[in-house]
């Protein structure tokens, strides 16, 4: 259900070639409770069912439900998309509640007092499944769209390097969190819960691919994976970093940031290197072990 | 009127539109597996009420192994109260849910999370207590003398009847139902007078005994509605008709599935049910937006 939300924010919006970049997890856009009932469009299309006469004559309710049943025919245009209504609503709650999340956490009463700015009853956060999780699962896909924007949109990342890309978005990215740094640990423990586990895992793993596919990787096997984790590492630990740092503006975390991402380039062609050092050692070895094997045989 | 509908549509619709309105016709004159005039089955149901009134939660106790206590926990940690809530349990005569909510509201947790710019918020917490039949109301009232609450403002008892709610349209932020949408005439009407009720936002909770499929506990389960409650009915309360009522009741009642897209007809949005034991409950909600 919470994908279909982003996927309405990401498509009201207008962005060039932003689309691609979320087509590589198809995966995560399906929102599907299996072994619950949820509304299907079918159920939506008789919108104004019209009920018993006695029921007109009862109740003088304006729903647009009661009105078009007097009228006779079934405006079907009035409920255009009745399923996104609902998703485009709990949207509304959730980006009014993060203006309140500074004072209150990432927590119900926050939602309560967004539901209450947007004009909503605040039972609304009784029907998101996971509640704070949601708030703050939507603030992590709002942060990721805004990154794709900023990719999409600045033109001289192309002619970065690599490790320069990378600082910058990671640095971007993290950027977006620092108005709301003190109550950032309230976050990192409630995507860390058991329930939230497996969305933060995903989230995190797409805003790790697109800052790599930004920066212009092409692997395809297991590098693929390496290159996610090592930079899923560097992003991990840079966030921690930032929730201690009290230095003006966060410089210290940047510099922090700027290190790590040398240590792991340099890591890299430390490896490199050391793979190309067994090689020749290798086949210097394997010639001469040849001949002695050669010579035993002779024997 | 419903054969006009089937035409515009597609023609995978018809016969669910079709066996609907049957299906409502068949439970507005059901009383169990009894048949009876639509007029005089609200009567029936009111007699069944007024003759338990008075043991109502101590069967619910023997019957259901305390599991009951433990669904209507369920169904408020749902509902998600909040302070300042204004909260309609209908049906829901001898006070069970509207205790939990009240509790719920107050609890010391809950306070001490508060958000301090709107302390006084608590105070305008209403609870409205609606049920057609004013012995169950009784009971209620002296149980909420006996936790102390008989003084709290909170909690309002107001006997009505379900299928004409006296309350303002988009006045209530929760509508519960608990274990009462089984004995209502018009289920339908039930529904769209919630839909009235409800603020934008507003939530519907219905839990209700439901139907299970599950293969050898299904048999298990019909063992023990028709065989061992109504005996512990003549038992504990000396009314086997009352009880043999409440078993036949609960088969007549739709399945889950359908009634959930009745739910859906009423205009309710975000239609999801969750089963507890297996199906032996379920517990149905709805957003209205």
């Amino acid at each position: 259900m919470y994908r279909t939300v982003v996927n309405r924010i990401l498509l009201t919006k207008n962005t060039g070639g932003g689309r691609r970049c979320l087509l590589r997890f198809p995966d995560l856009r399906t929102a599907v409770s299996s072994s619950r009932f949820s509304t299907t469009t079918e159920p939506q299309t008789f919108p104004n069912r019209p009920l018993n006469p006695a029921d007109s004559s009862t109740s003088s309710s304006s729903t647009s439900f009661q009105t078009s049943s007097a009228a006779g025919d079934i405006p079907r245009q009035e409920r255009k998309n009745p399923r996104a209504e609902y998703q485009g609503e709990q949207a509304r709650v959730l980006q009014a509640s993060l203006r309140h999340v500074l004072r209150l956490g990432w927590s119900e009463e926050a939602m309560i007092a967004g539901a209450k700015e947007v004009g909503i009853s605040p039972s609304i956060v009784g029907s998101f499944p996971r509640k704070e999780a949601a708030l703050v699962e939507f603030f992590m896909d709002d942060c990721l769209q805004r990154l794709i924007d900023r990719i999409d949109s600045g033109e001289e990342l192309q002619d970065l390097i690599p490790s320069q890309c990378i600082y910058k978005l990671v640095r971007f990215r993290l950027e977006m969190q620092a108005p709301y740094i003190s109550k950032w640990p309230q976050a990192l423990s409630i995507q860390a819960h058991p329930l939230n586990v497996s969305t933060s895992f995903k989230q995190r793993a797409m805003l790790v691919d697109e800052i790599w596919h930004a920066a212009g990787d092409e692997a395809s096997d297991l590098d693929w994976y390496v290159k996610r984790t090592v930079l899923g590492g560097i992003y991990s630990t840079t966030e921690i970093y930032m929730l201690t740092d009290s230095s003006p503006e966060f410089r210290d975390t940047w510099l922090f940031l700027d290190n790590r991402v040398k240590d792991a380039f340099d890591l890299k062609k430390t490896i490199q290197e050391a793979t190309y050092l067994a090689e020749a050692v290798g086949a210097g070895m394997g010639s001469s072990l040849q001949g002695f094997v050669g010579k035993v045989i002779q024997r | 009127m419903a054969l006009r509908l089937v035409t515009k549509t597609l023609s995978s619709r018809i016969s669910p539109k079709l066996c609907s309105a049957s299906l409502l016709h068949s439970h507005a004159t059901s009383f169990g597996f009894k048949e009876v005039r639509e007029e005089e089955k609200s009567q029936m149901v009111g007699k069944v009420f007024s003759n338990v009134a008075s043991n109502y939660d101590l069967m619910n106790d023997f019957m259901s192994g305390g599991l009951h206590r433990l669904w209507k926990d369920r169904l408020v940690s749902k509902l998600s109260p909040f302070p300042g809530m204004k909260h309609l349990d209908v049906a829901g005569g001898t006070g069970d849910v509207a205790f939990r909510i009240l509790e719920s509201v107050n609890s010391i947790k809950r306070r001490a999370l508060q958000d301090p710019l709107n302390d006084d918020l608590q105070e305008e917490t209403r609870i409205y207590v609606c049920d057609i039949n004013p012995n169950m109301l009784d009971v209620g009232k002296n149980r909420a003398l006996e936790k102390g609450l008989g003084e709290d403002k909170s909690l309002v008892w107001v006997q009505g009847d379900a299928e004409a709610l006296s309350f303002e349209d988009n006045s209530m932020d929760g509508y519960t139902i608990a274990f009462g949408i089984r004995n209502v005439t018009h289920i339908e009407k039930v529904l769209s007078e919630a839909y009235r009720v409800l603020k934008r936002g507003g939530r519907f909770l219905c839990l209700e005994l439901s139907h299970v499929d599950i293969p050898v506990f299904k048999e298990l389960y019909d063992f023990y509605s028709f065989s061992v409650i109504p005996r512990l009915g003549e038992i504990v309360a000396g009314d086997r008709e009352s009880y043999q009522y409440l078993v036949e009741s609960i088969r007549r009642f739709p399945p889950q599935e359908k009634f959930a897209s009745m739910i859906a007809d009423a205009g309710f949005q975000k239609v999801e049910y969750e089963n507890l034991v297996g199906g032996v409950v379920a517990i149905h909600s709805g957003l209205k937006i």
